[in-house]
């Protein structure tokens, strides 16, 4: 039966279904159950699992059980601040329609946002697509599409990108990732919960949005499978269609509503309609208060008539949410949207509806042309299903040499090839297409350090930084140390603007949890997740789970633990910038190389294998980041960069290019030989080329003595060389010229992304 | 009294609370008023069209905006002599509505910002705008030094400045440009320009000067925060950048 209704519902489930009820599941119900219990909704074989990540701590507003976790940021004017954060996958539907699916993957997490009662301020895109060299390559294509559809949705809504990353990869060809993160900003006594709060019974539930259509019907059940070529045709009618232009005018709308309910001190309920449509919503809400609801679909807006009920109750269509408040309060939310922001105006049947009534009784029950078409018992509905699956350690691969010394390559040839790997090269031909600065709020947009950084809040001091990571070449040699990566290079990238690292969120991208080979690396990436988010006190606070993510011919992808962190500033007058400021600094490294070039970009452009990953040493990494904090609190840092893909080479050039513009003074770097500094621990390759992590910061001659006193009895803290006054960077008795440089850097992308 | 300013948001718009917050911050009076209040605008001194995307841009960007009924409103008090600022999609409404150069007929544009060059994307990037006119030959930049520099943002896939050489020919005799793209250092050459517009035009004027279309976003500049790099002991809160634009727009108001 459920192959021939197409939905993914395992026999078993069924079965347990019929049992339950006691008879045979209506169409209705069987597809009410099939999106409900996909791992998509129901995170059935990773929800117990996911138990073991950390999500309590000072900053913690609100963890992981709403559309989004809440941080709390700092107080303004006597009120607290909460900054509200969200981390979700469009990867399935990326593949298959790049465009739509990416579009669609904003306009979803921005609703998560939303609907806490936040102003939505930013959006980040980590990235991972397969190889973009042939330029009639499905790959090429998705990677532009991916990039067109990002651009045109979160453009036209009014909310700044500030930050992402992108790799590069074969082992993406058949399944890209498309992750996106977005944050709001909430006064922490106006948060509106996912859930119909207590005395709720009687209420109305009111649709929001566009008119319900046939699109993305099978939607949760297509990100439960995994991709299939031959199915191309039928898993686009499972992508959404999104209208950021609608969008746009309902978030603005919602914020509308916000006030005016602040005004009448009302608590309501407030939920985005996602995996499972009016259907998984409207039970979730209910049910996450302790209630039952009573849906009539013909109450529901439609695009078209004669639409199935089963079609109405668990389509995706976007640009939806639902309300539970008191029937007291359905004539603002009604005048509100259709009047003032006119709806049904911006696109056709849109509008604000009462479409149910939640209820007492714990029933989930959907009505259609007078009859009920579903009547089940809510928690068998919603509650936890949970799958036990087989897994094991995955474990670490063997280094193939204890010390991978390469010697007999010339620096300079190197470098050139190392500027131009693709996951290195420059990301601006990307980026450019993203708005960066809507809203006025933006302090570093993307490019100009490592992490984006908005003062979001009119008046305040309060600053917010955001920033992602998650390093594919990592994974294969050590899932466990590459998911502690992960976290610790998102703590990093947030550490060298100065901001101090509160929170993280994660998209953990895996394969097909019923291999156990995939599963292991799953249940074994949370490990690494859990003990870096507890040594680095940043508890995750949101998150999602994309799996099934391999081919048809089962490859799966790189695992891909993906994780994001928000750094908070009390003041933004600390706030530290990449790019070199001015000739006759002093530049240090904080934070000593390691003899493990593991996972590196060097390795790759070598063409050689496996290594070990470098050792986090946490006691010493986070004296590290906080002498960082200390020293911008201090504003003795005139700019500072993360060292990552690429190593320090890379990060020194990045900090010149960045002053790099016509019309203004141009600063280079000269280096002193790194025996000088590393005291022979390690070679040059690894010194320059190795990513083990720290930092590279200017300090002023006037401040050195200053910097030095917080930096004394600090771990791992070097001088390497000063700023120049030319567009050179000298290393040893070498000098390269940044125009070169920058040339060979700038133009990979720039191919793809004209 | 005071004289008071309506930022005019259409469904679409999403720059309008910064363009707020910037007028009030150089002490303008200034309110949001949405679509559906339009009537409401003939009680306004000014009108300030910001940056988004009304009516989806579709058809060209502005084209919908400028044959809507509240821009029915907004032409009428700009032939009686308010004060119009539109920035980025408020710039291709009014170019759209005619306005701006205005030496066509009402809703006839004569020039039109479109698809960026070399390629046709959308774009966000720093630029430097200058100031390309004698500062009294319009309102609305009449308190800024003679050459000013500001800073800004372009954010747009529709900024080039696109007209025949004989409309080209009109802009230049008419002093219609009143902002051209410059380097950091207030240079000027053909480089400067993002977007390969047309003269390296990034915002004009109206004969009379009381209208400004300007493409960049000062308002996106305009606060200290915006550029961290300048400074140290700076107050991060307070305008500067761009916001020397939107004052010099409020001192006019203030002097009709």
């Amino acid at each position: 039966m459920a192959e021939a209704a197409n939905v993914a519902l395992r026999s078993d489930e069924l079965a347990r279904i019929r049992e339950r009820l006691g008879r045979e599941p209506s169409t209705v119900e069987v597809h009410a159950f099939d999106a409900q219990w996909s791992e998509h909704c129901s995170y059935k074989s990773s929800r117990h699992q996911l138990k073991r990540l950390p999500t309590t701590g000072t900053f913690v507003v609100l963890g992981p059980a709403e559309d989004s976790g809440i941080l709390h940021l700092g107080e303004h004017n006597g009120e607290r601040y909460g900054i509200v954060i969200a981390h979700e996958s469009h990867n399935h539907p990326s593949q298959v329609v790049p465009f739509e699916g990416a579009a669609t993957g904003i306009g979803g997490i921005v609703r998560d946002v939303l609907c806490m009662g936040a102003h939505v301020i930013a959006v980040a895109d980590p990235l991972r697509f397969g190889r973009i060299d042939d330029p009639h390559a499905h790959q090429r294509y998705v990677a532009q599409g991916v990039v067109d559809g990002i651009s045109a949705y979160g453009n036209a809504i009014g909310v700044p990108n500030i930050a992402g990353d992108v790799y590069f990869d074969e082992r993406f060809d058949d399944n890209c990732l498309v992750n996106v993160v977005a944050m709001g900003v909430v006064k922490e006594s106006e948060i509106i919960h996912s859930y119909a709060p207590a005395g709720a019974d009687g209420w109305d539930l009111v649709l929001v949005g566009k008119a319900t259509d046939p699109s993305g019907f099978g939607g949760a059940s297509f990100s439960s499978l995994t991709l299939d070529a031959a199915d191309e045709a039928s898993n686009k009618g499972a992508v959404q269609v999104p209208d950021p232009f609608l969008k746009s005018v309902i978030m603005r709308a919602s914020y509308r509503v916000f006030a005016l309910l602040h005004e009448q001190r009302v608590t309501v309920g407030f939920k985005d309609l996602g995996a499972g449509g009016i259907m998984g919503c409207s039970a979730e809400i209910t049910a996450a208060g302790g209630y039952g609801a009573r849906i009539d679909l013909d109450a529901v807006n439609v695009a078209v008539d004669g639409m199935r009920p089963e079609v109405i109750a668990v389509g995706e269509t976007q640009e939806r949410l639902l309300w539970a408040v008191p029937p007291s309060v359905t004539p603002l939310l009604l005048r509100v949207y259709n009047e003032e922001f006119t709806l049904p105006e911006i696109a056709y049947n849109a509008r604000a509806v009462k479409i149910g009534t939640v209820t007492a009784d714990k029933h989930y029950v959907l009505t259609h042309q007078g009859k009920t078409v579903m009547d089940v018992d809510i928690e068998f509905l919603t509650g936890s299903i949970r799958d036990e699956l087989p897994s094991s350690e995955s474990p670490a691969h063997e280094a193939t040499s204890e010390r991978p010394l390469v010697t007999g390559v010339q620096l300079d040839e190197l470098l050139d090839r190392v500027l131009a790997h693709g996951d290195v090269c420059s990301r601006e031909p990307l980026y450019r297409r993203y708005d960066a600065v809507v809203r006025g709020c933006t302090v570093i947009p993307r490019g100009a350090a490592d992490a984006g950084v908005l003062a979001p809040i009119p008046g305040s001091r309060l600053g917010v930084a955001l920033a992602v990571a998650g390093n594919p070449r990592y994974s294969h040699i050590d899932v466990r140390r590459a998911a502690e990566h992960a976290v610790y290079e998102a703590v990093r990238k947030v550490v060298a603007t100065g901001a101090r690292p509160i929170g993280l969120t994660d998209c953990l991208n895996f394969g097909n949890p019923r291999k156990i080979d995939h599963y292991s690396e799953f249940v074994t990436a949370i490990d690494g997740l859990a003990r870096a988010a507890e040594k680095f006190h940043t508890p995750f606070v949101s998150g999602n789970v994309s799996l099934y993510n391999e081919s048809a011919s089962g490859k799966a992808i790189p695992a891909s633990p993906i994780v994001a962190c928000v750094g908070a500033f009390n003041d933004i007058g600390t706030v530290v910038t990449m790019p070199f400021k001015a000739a006759g600094s002093v530049l240090y490294l904080i934070g000593k190389p390691q003899a493990a070039l593991g996972g590196s970009v060097l390795l790759d452009v070598l063409g050689r294998g496996d290594e070990h990953l470098p050792r986090i040493d946490y006691e010493t990494v986070c004296a590290q980041h906080d002498l960082l904090y200390e020293a911008a609190q201090a504003r003795l840092l005139r700019s500072a960069r993360a060292v990552g893909n690429g190593g320090l080479v890379v990060a020194l050039c990045e900090m010149a290019f960045a002053t790099m513009r016509k019309g203004q003074p141009y600063v280079g770097a000269q280096i002193d030989d790194s025996w000088q500094w590393t005291h022979g621990s390690v070679g040059d390759l690894e010194a320059y080329f190795g990513e083990s992590g720290g930092f590279v910061v200017e300090v002023a001659a006037d401040d050195i003595e200053a910097f030095e006193g917080i930096a004394d009895d600090v771990p791992g803290v070097c001088e390497i060389g000063v700023t120049i006054d030319r567009p050179m960077l000298a290393i040893h008795d070498e000098a390269f010229d940044l125009h070169r440089l920058r040339h060979m850097w700038y133009a990979p992308l720039r191919e793809v992304y004209p | 009294m005071s004289r008071r300013i309506a930022v005019l948001v259409f469904p679409g718009t999403n720059s309008e609370d910064e363009t707020l917050r910037l007028l009030h911050d150089c002490g303008g009076d200034a309110h949001l008023v949405h679509w559906s209040r339009a009537k409401t605008l003939p009680s306004f001194d000014a009108y300030v069209l910001p940056g988004g995307f009304a009516y989806e841009d579709r058809i060209r960007a502005g084209a919908i905006a400028a044959h809507d009924t509240a821009m029915d409103h907004v032409i009428a008090g700009a032939q009686r002599g308010k004060l119009v600022f539109g920035i980025c999609n408020g710039a291709q409404i009014l170019l759209e509505a005619g306005l701006v150069p205005g030496t066509g007929p009402v809703r006839l544009p004569t020039a039109a910002f479109t698809r960026n060059g070399p390629v046709a994307h959308f774009v966000c990037t720093h630029v430097h705008v200058k100031l390309n006119i004698d500062p009294a030959r319009c309102a609305i930049t009449a308190a800024l030094p003679r050459g000013t520099l500001i800073p800004a943002w372009t954010a747009n896939g529709e900024g080039r400045l696109a007209a025949d050489a004989a409309r080209l020919q009109e802009l230049q005799d008419g002093n219609h440009i009143a902002f051209v793209y410059a380097h950091p250092d207030g240079s000027v050459d053909d480089t400067a320009s993002p977007n390969q517009s047309a003269l390296g035009v990034a915002g004009l004027i109206n004969h009379n000067g009381n209208i400004l279309a300007l493409m960049p976003h000062p308002e996106r500049d305009a606060w200290t925060f915006n550029h961290p790099d300048k400074r140290r002991g700076d107050d991060m809160l307070a305008t500067s950048g761009g916001a020397v634009l939107f004052r010099s727009f409020v001192e006019a108001l203030a002097r009709t």
